[in-house]
């Protein structure tokens, strides 16, 4: 073997090993309140699992759970007669991270390009990044920005893994746009629609759900037919009923391959067909 | 009497003694009997506040679609219960879009976080700003552990936003009824009581239901699904047991067979599980359920650590028992392996050259009928 191959060889083994045992940050390591000059950890840190989450969030873990949450570790950061409450929730995969931050974010707030996306408000921020879910909240009344800018900006930073949002969010139409969520279970409350995305706009809401195969969808359309008594077949993608609920007002369910999609809550028939059909121009 | 069978029995003695429980309870605060109604749905007062509440309630916390409530609403449900911190807000806004139709025949109860007067009352205001209403009939204290958690400051400022017609009555919610609800019967100062109550849990839970009860609260049990049901991986054995048809229905029911809770707030994400939960108000526990939930217990039981701290300093080489069965219980329960690893290995090194099968006899019993010794081997041999 020449020596310039064996030279690329060893370096290849040796850049792969690095990867291999780089040490991967963890919750722990990330929060800090050494972060930002001039504050310091105010009391112990904090540590829960799976099945104590309740213990720190009570009724609010079921929320987290339902997402994909592992771990969460706290500390509060001081610095004179302000405080900050620094939280960082390690999910199961960036998508689950980016669900719960979905789930819990402002609808009012502007959304930020921070990580994958965040918010930052004056007493509160909150982002997705990776793995990762991280709350700041700051007290006493008033305006914190600074503060909370620095740590999440030092965070930001700190935290690696994905920055780009589930691909998912671009398939629905920017305009009138209020939030898009990740869905965990029971879309539209629906319980054949087991998971997806939903995006509310000034006027009705739009969702899309992943099936495994074309012919798993064929499926759940099928039993969203049953479902829906009197729903009559629309010229829609591959296959789509129109429907009218009383709780979903007019619906225009549609299949595009092993998507299923849909708006719903709109004033009559040819409107939710008509926004269905943009729709399914969007999806991959 | 093993403290298995024990336990059996209380879950099998439930059916026998619901009636006379009944009678026995009936015109203290009015009646605790379930009354049938069109429909199927069954209705209990509320204690001494006098609302007359449907059995079974709705639990909004991870509810993500204002349909289902709206549903429910409409079906005749008539006890909502959310949270300020639900969702980060978001919660309090959908029940109260979803509700305002038929506010006038409902009841929302909603919960504060804050840990002084000024931040609880802030809090409420904002909470009547989302719900969309000027009152709640239930305003909690959330998630009050230990007397210590509920200073007379918080109970003060529930008389304030009472005198303000915020709230009609005052409530606090826990995880720990045995502790709590002594306490809360004692102070007098509150109407209902929201604690955690399921068939897992000891008969001195029991006890302290029919205490607060008795004492003129409302009693309203929260996490009656025993929180596992829906947790549990696809193909994981414990989830596989818990989520077989009909397990929900039959915890839910064997809750609303105690004649001391008066309403229930199970959680439901869509209108499959609110149908399912309707059920229980039209039909009795039966001997049936009562085999499934037996069933439960069996399985569960030499595993499922209750952390009730019985164990605590037990251990004649000093393992915090608890604790390790938490780390197991992540990697057998959760299937996070390398967080119960974590954190096992974050123990001191006496504890870590422990074996367990060393001992010639293990000095910890568990109350609840975990197989310690076991249990504690297993971790031992996964993670050390």
């Amino acid at each position: 073997m020449k020596t310039s191959v064996r030279f690329a060889w060893q370096l290849g083994w040796l850049l792969g090993a690095v990867v291999i045992l780089a040490p991967v940050l963890r919750a722990a390591d990330i929060a800090d309140c050494k972060l930002v000059p001039g504050w310091q950890q105010d009391g112990a840190s904090r540590h829960y699992a799976a099945d104590n989450l309740f213990e720190y969030l009570d009724g609010g873990a079921e929320g987290y759970l339902l997402y994909g949450f592992k771990q969460l570790q706290g500390v509060t950061c001081a610095s004179g007669d302000n405080s900050i409450v620094m939280d960082l929730s390690e999910m199961v995969d960036s998508e689950a991270a980016y669900g719960i931050f979905s789930s819990n974010r402002d609808p009012h707030a502007p959304l930020q390009k921070i990580g994958m996306g965040g918010q930052l408000m004056p007493q509160r921020s909150t982002f997705a990044k990776g793995n990762f879910y991280v709350e700041l909240t700051a007290t006493p009344d008033g305006d914190h920005t600074s503060a909370l800018q620095a740590f999440t900006a030092a965070l930001e930073q700190r935290i690696s893994g994905s920055t780009t949002p589930p691909e998912q969010i671009a398939w629905f139409a920017p305009e009138k746009l209020v939030s898009v969520h990740l869905v965990p279970e029971s879309v539209l409350g629906l319980p054949e629609l087991r998971r997806g995305y939903v995006a509310e706009y000034d006027q009705g809401k739009a969702f899309v759900v992943e099936e495994a195969s074309p012919e798993a969808a064929q499926t759940v359309l099928g039993k969203l037919r049953a479902r829906f008594a009197g729903s009559k077949s629309a010229p829609v993608a591959d296959e789509a009923i129109l429907a009218q609920d009383k709780y979903l007002d007019w619906v225009c369910f549609f299949r595009k391959g092993k998507f299923l999609g849909g708006y719903t809550n709109l004033p009559d028939g040819p409107t939710a067909q008509a926004k269905a059909s943009k729709l399914v121009g969007r999806l991959p | 009497m093993s403290r298995t069978s024990t336990r059996r029995d209380f879950i099998s003695a439930s059916v026998i003694t619901s009636v006379a429980g009944l009678a026995s309870t009936a015109g203290l605060w009015g009646s605790t009997e379930p009354t049938p109604a069109a429909g199927g749905l069954s209705y209990r007062i509320l204690g001494k506040t006098g609302l007359k509440v449907t059995s079974v309630g709705f639990g909004c916390m991870i509810t993500s679609d204002a349909s289902v409530i709206e549903r429910a609403a409409d079906i005749g449900i008539n006890y909502f219960d959310t949270s300020r911190g639900y969702q980060h807000g978001n919660n309090e806004r959908m029940v109260g879009a979803a509700l305002k139709r038929k506010r006038n025949s409902l009841y929302i109860a909603t919960k504060t976080d804050g840990s002084t007067k000024a931040a609880v009352l802030k809090e409420l205001d904002t909470s009547l700003l989302e719900l969309g209403t000027d009152h709640v009939e239930v305003w909690h204290l959330h998630g009050k552990d230990k007397p210590a958690d509920a200073p007379d400051e918080l109970f003060e400022a529930q008389q304030i936003a009472k005198q303000q017609g915020k709230i009609r009555f005052a409530g606090v919610s826990t995880h720990n009824p045995k502790e709590m609800i002594p306490f809360l019967v004692k102070k007098g100062a509150t109407d209902v009581v929201l604690a955690t109550y399921n068939f897992t849990m000891d008969k001195d839970v029991a006890d302290v239901m029919a205490q607060a009860q008795q004492a003129g609260m409302g009693v309203v049990a929260m996490k009656v699904m025993a929180g596992g049901f829906r947790r549990g991986k696809p193909g994981d054995a414990t989830a596989s047991k818990l989520q077989r048809p009909g397990a929900m229905l039959a915890a839910l029911k064997w809750v609303l067979n105690d004649p001391h809770v008066h309403t229930t707030i199970p959680s439901m994400t869509g209108m499959n599980q609110l149908d399912e939960n309707l059920k229980a108000m039209a039909e009795p526990y039966s001997s049936q359920e009562e085999k499934i939930l037996a069933a439960h217990l069996e399985f569960i039981t030499p595993l499922y650590c209750r952390m009730c701290g019985e164990c605590d300093g037990h251990c004649a080489q000093g393992l915090p028992v608890a604790n390790v069965l938490r780390y197991l219980t992540y990697a057998d329960g959760y299937g996070q392996f390398a967080l119960g690893r974590e954190n096992f290995q974050r123990l001191p090194e006496e504890a870590l050259s422990v074996r367990c099968g060393d001992c010639p006899t293990c000095t910890v019993e568990c109350p609840n009928g975990v197989a310690v010794r076991k249990r504690m081997s297993r971790a031992q041999e996964l993670f050390a």
